[in-house]
């Protein structure tokens, strides 16, 4: 639990954690949570975000959003902007899985019609979309075309089949961040890599399949922009990232950055919060390699909607265009990219590490696709399996308060041997069926770990975020199918 | 040879303590933490042979880069390893080992969490006495 008595409150969901709180600190931090939700926080999120605040060229404040917790070096839920000159890049800062992220797509089909299919519906999902310890994934491609894939992302998917043409433009950045540099992959990374584009993974990652909960349709105007036009409508949610490809980049450059701070005479409180300065030949090495898996991840993510959108069109005897299966949006929550954002006065290009957080951009940003520009970006949040998820999206406080970021998902609370032993994996999935969820997991160890006691209520955490204005409601989506790597 | 799971350190990922009387034997300790939490041991057969030689700056790091291996043999070759035998320099800066496994079945094997990377948090290695002892956190 955190101490928070030399916290300023701001308002009944932001707290400042002044400079003087620890030696060190270049800037503030900032702390999105109601007061319950700051004093459930585990410490480590305070000792970290303070931590963050520490790093060389932080510009303004580092942020704790309200789903924070630990993470390695930098919590996650986490947002930190940094000066191109003077400022850092840090692997901590992005996360392990580089571009994990969410990926939501329609269709027109309502609950009533989806239900007496369910079970051959998510079984044909598990079999189409490899899930699970060491798999692999359908897609063959060659060396020269895993390069294009780490440069272009889901516009080389589009190009070789594997996307509708409206996808790329429904992706953030447009289905591949530009600056991609192949040459700073490892050959590790690249082996790991290449088999496994189009699966899920494991862990906490998912593929479910959502109803609109009428109940929580905060906003059914906003919703229509997405296509969501009928209460009961069926949606399907991916929640994976770079796989073992970004994880061996991550991995390779923490040790090249471990040699680096010496060099630089960088000095850190965590050796998991290990940088470079964005300017260095390291820093630039690390941002091209990362770029190349966030472009990894993107394609990840397109593949298995494919594949999600084969699954529906055997099982309902129809196109997937009939079934109108495009994509919302996808967003990244494990990056660091290069945007321009206002702020003290001044109009400038910063790095924006989000850990665990999510972009939210507000209404008229030129990065958001024409549909949705006058209504700000999609911003999905994903939930624990039993609990649900939501879909909001960005605002202009959010470009003025946090460099345009919000939350990402709820947060464990319970370790993974902590929740196997309350639960065990047969007896979720048969209590998950009893409630309307037909889950299909790769290990019933996996599941147990994942069972919602073991997460943060996502529902508090997106109040908050919605009340602090930095995202706003539109509706909540209950699970009612869901693959379990 | 021995290891035990530390629930509280980390609790989106796994971490554990190996120890061992020799700095090979923490080495195989490790490696086998790290294939009770990929797979149940008991449903692997031994079937398939690896020899792997590792060279590095230090023993932290030739840990790190040995169990980084392994997770490398299971996304690339689809392998999982039951049998570990493994011999340090004395220097601590190399290695030899032998690692017995078979490829992944999904049928037949209990398999476990992915395993994606070796963190950095409370990695060491640690001599104690007549004890090797190691903290192992793994990014699941």
């Amino acid at each position: 639990m955190a101490q928070t008595s030399s916290f300023k409150q701001l308002s009944d969901f932001s707290w400042e954690i002044p400079q003087a709180y620890k030696p060190g600190m270049n800037v503030p931090a900032k702390i999105y949570a109601t007061r319950k939700l700051l004093e459930a926080m585990d410490s480590g999120v305070i000792e970290q975000v303070t931590n963050v605040a520490c790093l060389p060229g932080i510009v303004r404040q580092a942020y704790a959003m309200a789903d924070a917790h630990w993470g390695y070096g930098f919590p996650i839920g986490g947002v930190a902007a940094f000066d191109l000159e003077k400022g850092v890049i840090s692997p901590g800062g992005i996360g392990f899985d580089i571009n994990c992220g969410m990926r939501l797509i329609r269709t027109n089909l309502t609950y009533s019609e989806v239900k007496p299919k369910i079970k051959e519906l998510v079984d044909l999902i598990f079999k189409l979309v490899p899930a699970g310890v060491g798999v692999k994934g359908f897609l063959r491609v060659s060396e020269p075309q895993f390069d294009e894939i780490m440069k272009y992302g889901v516009k080389w998917c589009a190009e070789n089949g594997q996307a509708w043409e409206d996808d790329p433009a429904h992706v953030e950045e447009g289905g591949y961040i530009k600056g991609a540099d192949p040459s700073k992959v490892s050959r590790q990374a690249r082996t790991r890599g290449i088999g496994q584009l189009g699966t899920l993974g494991s862990g906490n990652h998912y593929l479910e399949i959502q109803v609109v909960d009428p109940a929580r349709h905060f906003d059914p105007q906003l919703a229509r922009h997405f296509g969501i036009v009928q209460e009961d409508q069926v949606l399907v949610m991916v929640h994976c990232g770079s796989r073992g490809f970004g994880h061996q980049i991550g991995s390779d450059y923490l040790r090249v950055f471990d040699g680096a701070m010496k060099r630089y005479g960088i000095q850190v409180k965590d050796r998991e919060l290990a940088c470079a300065p964005f300017t260095s030949k390291e820093g630039k090495d690390y941002y091209g390699a990362m770029v190349c898996a966030a472009n990894m991840a993107f394609t990840n993510r397109q593949i298995i909607v494919q594949r999600v959108r084969e699954a529906f069109s055997k099982t309902f005897h129809r196109e997937a265009e009939a079934l109108d299966m495009h994509l919302i949006y996808d967003v990244c929550h494990n990056v660091a990219k290069v945007e321009r954002h206002a702020y003290d006065g001044t109009n400038a290009d910063v790095l924006v590490h989000r850990k665990g957080a999510t972009r939210s951009f507000g209404p008229g940003h030129p990065d958001i696709p024409a549909p949705y520009r006058d209504i700000g970006q999609p911003v999905i949040i994903g939930g624990s399996m039993e609990t649900g998820s939501y879909l909001l999206v960005g605002t202009q406080k959010a470009m003025a308060e946090t460099f345009g970021s919000t939350a990402h998902g709820s947060g464990r609370t319970m370790s993974r041997t902590a929740a196997k032993r309350e639960v065990r994996g047969a007896e979720l999935q048969r209590k998950m069926l009893d409630r309307g969820i037909y889950v299909k997991a790769a290990t019933m160890d996996g599941l147990a770990e994942e069972a919602g006691m073991a997460y943060k209520d996502i529902s508090e955490v997106v109040e908050t975020m919605d009340k602090a204005g930095i995202s706003k409601k539109v509706v909540a989506l209950r699970p009612v199918g869901n693959i379990k790597g | 040879m021995t290891f035990r799971y530390l629930p509280d350190v980390a609790l989106a990922d796994v971490a554990f303590e190996a120890e061992a009387t020799s700095l090979g034997g923490l080495f195989e300790s490790c490696a086998l933490a790290v294939t009770d939490i990929m797979v149940d041991p008991a449903t692997l057969r031994a079937t398939v042979g690896r020899d792997i030689a590792l060279e590095s700056d230090d023993a932290d790091r030739l840990l790190y880069d040995f169990l980084t291996e392994l997770i490398i043999a299971k996304d690339v070759d689809s392998l999982l390893f039951r049998d570990y035998s493994v011999e340090v320099a004395s220097d601590g800066r190399s290695l030899r080992a032998k690692a017995r496994g078979e490829s992944i079945d999904r049928e037949r094997h209990s398999l476990r969490n992915d395993v994606k990377a070796v963190t950095m948090h409370m990695f060491g290695i640690r001599h104690e006495g007549d004890r090797w002892r190691a903290t192992i956190v793994l990014d699941i």
